[in-house]
């Protein structure tokens, strides 16, 4: 379902070109929940930001339900994060001056307008992620948690293809982690939702089907979670460990 | 329940309001400035005592200019914080699948709808405030017919291009805003900082140097370029040697800010206020810049009202007769037995009365003939025989009004000075109906400020050249005391009216007509600008029997008589026009600064929240936060007051030290100067009445409670 293809990508430091992505590939298949790990710097959320279609990729291609992003002009861009992707973020980026159901029914809303099928939606995503006693408050008014909890309902209104989040517990203690956590599982179980998730917690990585690491700009490692939870998370840690380096203690992912 | 994207819009307008009214209200005061500004600076009113090309007109045009740079800057910095804070939601919004065109209409629409609105009212309240402040100053100040206020439609024409230059600024902002290539940029926008770069310590000092380089080289450019290279370039030219003063003022408020003066014993003391100060550098910097040049340009503006009252009040005070006139001799004014009769009248005691007979001799010199060329006006200095005219009187006449023993020795002349008048050295003096000549050697001065830029002759010099002059080109000059000169208002008005009405329309021409010159203007290019019919054209004011109340009759007439009880009466209602327009250029830049001040030190606290919440997690005392607030809400406020104020002090000083031959302060300049220094006290009292008000409101909004001042010393153990 989505097909990253050689990616590469630098970014200009000080008039030096820094090369972050160098040459990803890897896929996706519809209803997989899939992390990608690795140290600061390997280029996690730059091949988020270019899935996103955040950012350019400098070569490469990445195709996402059969379409190739990279010759899409802005409006098609615009078009496939509204309709095909979804979207959470560390921290949240919830609009303060809209209630939490009006934050969910937002990319609806850019989308050309909410009808009553829509609001009945955003009511049943409240209710599968605990957060209907409060979707008449403000995100000021509640706690992290229920915030992310809204953000993965808001990433879920339009029905993606795929929900992209960075960091989704970055923010959070371990409770609502869990429950964020918690929410993925749902979404995919109930609504057939797809995952590609970053992040440096690899007790969130390891309710994956799949974790792929990332070292330097490629593709390190990708582990496959077998079924036993427990189990996977033991392996994720010695992979990272082995991916860190024997002598190093930098096991802060 | 919001369904449609106006209803979202219209709810995330409702949610930042504050930051629609902060952009609406920055743009809604420059453009009110501005226009109330132009407004007066254009006033008929006002231009017709501004001579054309005069000091105070440059002087109000680059108080101006400074103006509208410094309230551009302001409201490019005011957007510049609107679309930081919009930013994050044009990022989430185009994160979540809005299109750039669909965030992009909207945002430009409202910058337009808030920039054309602010603006429209700028203008329309801008007039109001004019006239208001105009009126106020007519009510409560000095109001004479003079006063009365015109204003010109071309004042709403410019107001009009600063509106629209001031919304084309916003929508190319925001824009330039939206065109930033990735999504993760616009976001991260609200969260970036402006750290500057590196400041060397060199900055400081270099700066100080830039400023007295371009504040020297400034002023002594157009006497360089005049008496050195006999060229005068285009005054925009000449306005770029003050040019160093502006990188140098900015390399002195860099350094301040990032470096600060003296060395530090403790880094880590006031770290964070510093630290906040120096991450949100360039917009520091640029406001305090725009802070600075608009308090230097309002006291610029400010400290003539001191200076030309203070000249006044020497210059009729230390006049040597209580009233002195001169008359030409044809004329049918008031002498000894009318002015007696008119004093008995009126109970007016004449204590002394001294008459002396003058004449009007060609005198020779060197003038700069001027050729136009499109790279400025070249000039030839060519000497001329007989280059103008000048009064003369006799050693007998001089020692009969002076009562001095003035003694002049054949082929010498005296010339009379005051200190504040200087003389013109001669050689030649010629009669231009007979023809005779007399070269003259220059002897001493007489100290006279009532016979200044005069000479005397010898006795016999003065017959021999005198001789066969016709009646026009004698006068009659004629000196008188009284008792109680101050009571003697009334008789001195009567007298003054009488002189007015008895002169003919003959000698109804400005303190610089010349008949000499007349005849070789006429000569040369068929019209002497100098006389009644061409002064308006010229930029000179005219003179006007029924305008006798007027500062252009009042300051230009030739034969304008000096009486010290009218001119100490009338001093304000004379020059009211231009006190009251510098008083308003200083009211307005003053306006400026506290409206920028204010807001950046607001802007300090809605910035800061988060940091001084952390601060406060962190164990932070409310002492210490309480100092460290006051510190960036005082350095906003003390540094460019302490700046500005020193650099216009000094500037103001060293144009009046060099304004005179030979350099040097006179004591009506010491007097002004005094006087200015007063003024900075008032001035610099309402800065820190202001700075304490704002103080408060940030402490506030920040929910940190006002502590005493005091132990300073202790503060940093407390966190």
């Amino acid at each position: 379902m989505l097909y990253v293809e050689n990616l590469h990508k630098s970014y200009l430091v000080a008039n030096t070109s820094v090369e972050v992505l160098k040459g990803v590939s890897f896929q996706l298949a519809e209803g997989e929940f899939v992390a990608v790990m690795g140290p600061s710097g390997s280029g996690k959320t730059t091949l988020l930001n270019c899935i996103s279609c955040y950012i350019p990729m400098d070569s490469g291609d990445i195709t996402l339900g059969g379409e190739h992003l990279s010759g899409l002009d802005e409006d098609a861009l615009a078009k496939v994060r509204n309709q095909k992707l979804g979207f959470v973020f560390q921290d949240f980026m919830l609009l303060d001056g809209l209630t939490v159901q009006d934050n969910i029914l937002l990319p609806r809303i850019l989308s050309g307008g909410v009808d009553d099928m829509a609001e009945t939606y955003a009511d049943d995503l409240c209710r599968t992620f605990g957060i209907d006693h409060i979707k008449d408050k403000y995100p000021s008014d509640i706690s992290g948690g229920e915030r992310q909890r809204t953000a993965v309902a808001r990433a879920l209104i339009n029905h993606p293809l795929l929900i992209l989040a960075d960091e989704p517990t970055g923010n959070l203690d371990s409770k609502s982690s869990r429950a964020v956590i918690s929410s993925f599982q749902r979404a995919r179980k109930n609504l057939g939702a797809t995952i590609f998730m970053v992040t440096h917690d690899s007790y969130a990585a390891s309710f994956c089907d799949r974790v792929v690491l990332l070292k330097d700009g490629t593709v390190y490692d990708t582990l496959v979670n077998a079924g036993q939870r427990g189990a996977f998370h033991d392996r994720l840690l010695a992979a990272v460990k082995a991916m860190c380096g024997e002598d190093s203690d930098d096991t802060d992912l | 329940m919001i369904r449609t994207y106006n209803s979202l819009t219209a709810a995330l307008r409702r949610q930042n309001r504050k930051q629609y009214l902060l952009l609406f209200l920055c743009c809604f005061v420059s453009v009110l400035l501005i226009t109330a500004f132009v407004s007066i600076m254009r006033s008929p009113t006002v231009l017709s005592v501004l001579p054309e090309g005069g000091d105070s007109r440059k002087q109000v045009m680059m108080i101006f200019i400074l103006s509208v740079v410094g309230c551009g800057v302001f409201t490019a910095y005011a957007a510049g914080l609107f679309l930081r804070y919009k930013g994050r939601e044009l990022g989430v919004l185009l994160a979540l699948g809005a299109s750039k065109r669909q965030v992009g209409r909207k945002l430009l629409g409202e910058m337009g709808a808030l920039s054309v609105l602010s603006c429209l009212a700028g203008m329309a309240l801008g007039v109001p405030l004019a006239c208001g402040i105009w009126q106020g100053f007519r009510l409560l100040v000095v109001d004479t017919e003079e006063m009365a206020l015109t204003l010109r439609p071309q004042a709403a024409l410019f107001a009009l291009v600063f509106s629209a230059s001031v919304t084309a600024m916003l929508l190319w902002m925001a824009w330039r805003a939206l065109r930033r290539t990735n999504i993760m940029e616009i976001i991260s926008e609200a969260r970036r900082s402006e750290p500057i770069r590196e400041v060397k310590r060199w900055y400081g000092p270099a700066g100080i140097l830039l400023m007295v380089s371009g504040m020297v080289l400034g002023y002594m450019a157009p006497g360089f370029f005049l008496e050195v290279l006999h060229y005068f370039p285009p005054e925009a030219v000449l306005s770029l040697f003050y040019l160093p003063l502006f990188p140098g003022l900015y390399m002195v408020l860099l350094h301040t800010v990032v470096n600060g003066w003296g060395q530090k014993k403790n880094r880590y003391q006031n770290i964070i206020a510093n630290s906040m100060m120096k991450f949100q550098g360039r917009q520091t910097v640029r406001n305090m810049l725009v802070i600075t040049v608009l308090i230097a340009g309002g006291y610029f503006g400010l400290f003539y009202i001191p200076t030309i009252s203070a000249q006044n009040t020497l210059s009729t005070k230390l006049q040597p007769a209580d009233y002195a006139y001169h008359y030409r001799a044809d004329q049918d004014i008031p002498e000894e037995p009318e002015i007696r009769a008119l004093a008995e009248e009126m109970r007016v005691t004449v204590t002394s009365f001294r008459t002396a007979d003058l004449a009007r001799l060609t005198i020779d010199g060197t003038t700069e003939l001027e050729t136009e060329t499109p790279f400025g006006i070249t000039l030839e200095v060519v000497y001329m025989e007989e280059l103008r005219t000048d009064l003369f009187l006799s050693e007998s006449a001089c020692r009969a009004l002076t009562g001095e023993a003035v003694s002049v020795a054949p082929g010498k002349v005296l010339p009379a000075a005051s200190q504040e008048d200087g003389y013109t050295n001669i050689s030649r003096v010629t009669n231009p109906f007979t023809g005779a000549v007399l070269t003259v050697e220059p002897e001493g001065i007489l100290e006279n400020s009532l016979l200044a830029g005069r000479y005397i002759l010898s006795d016999t010099d003065y017959a021999a050249l005198t001789a066969g002059l016709p009646t026009e080109w004698r006068e009659r000059q004629i000196f008188f005391d009284v008792e109680n000169v101050s009571e003697t208002y009334p008789f001195a008005k009567a007298l003054f009216n009488a002189i007015v009405d008895r002169s003919s329309q003959s000698v109804a021409v400005i303190d610089g007509w010349d008949p000499v010159i007349r005849e070789r203007c006429i000569a040369e290019k068929g019209y002497y600008y100098a006389d009644p019919d061409y002064c308006e054209a010229n930029g000179l004011g005219n003179v006007d029997y029924a305008q006798r109340e007027s500062s252009a009759f009042r300051l230009y007439w030739q034969y304008m008589p000096h009486f010290r009880v009218l001119d100490q009466n009338d001093f304000t209602k004379t020059v009211a026009v231009f006190l009251m327009l510098f008083a308003f250029v200083a009211i307005v830049c003053f306006a400026a600064v506290l409206v920028i001040a204010y807001t950046r030190c607001v802007t300090i606290a809605l910035n800061s929240r988060q940091v001084y919440d952390d601060l406060r997690r962190l164990g932070a005392s409310p002492r210490y936060l309480y100092q460290s607030v006051r510190r960036q809400v005082g350095r906003v406020f003390a540094v460019p007051a302490l700046v500005g104020t020193l650099a216009i002090c000094a500037l103001y000083a060293f144009i009046l030290y060099f304004n005179g031959s030979p350099p040097g302060f006179t004591p009506s300049e010491l007097a002004g100067y005094s006087a200015n220094l007063a003024v900075v006290a008032i001035g610099s009292a309402i800065l820190y009445a202001v700075y304490r008000a704002t103080l408060r409101t940030v402490l506030r909004s920040l929910r940190i409670q006002p502590q005493r001042r005091g132990r300073a010393r202790g503060i940093q153990r407390t966190i």
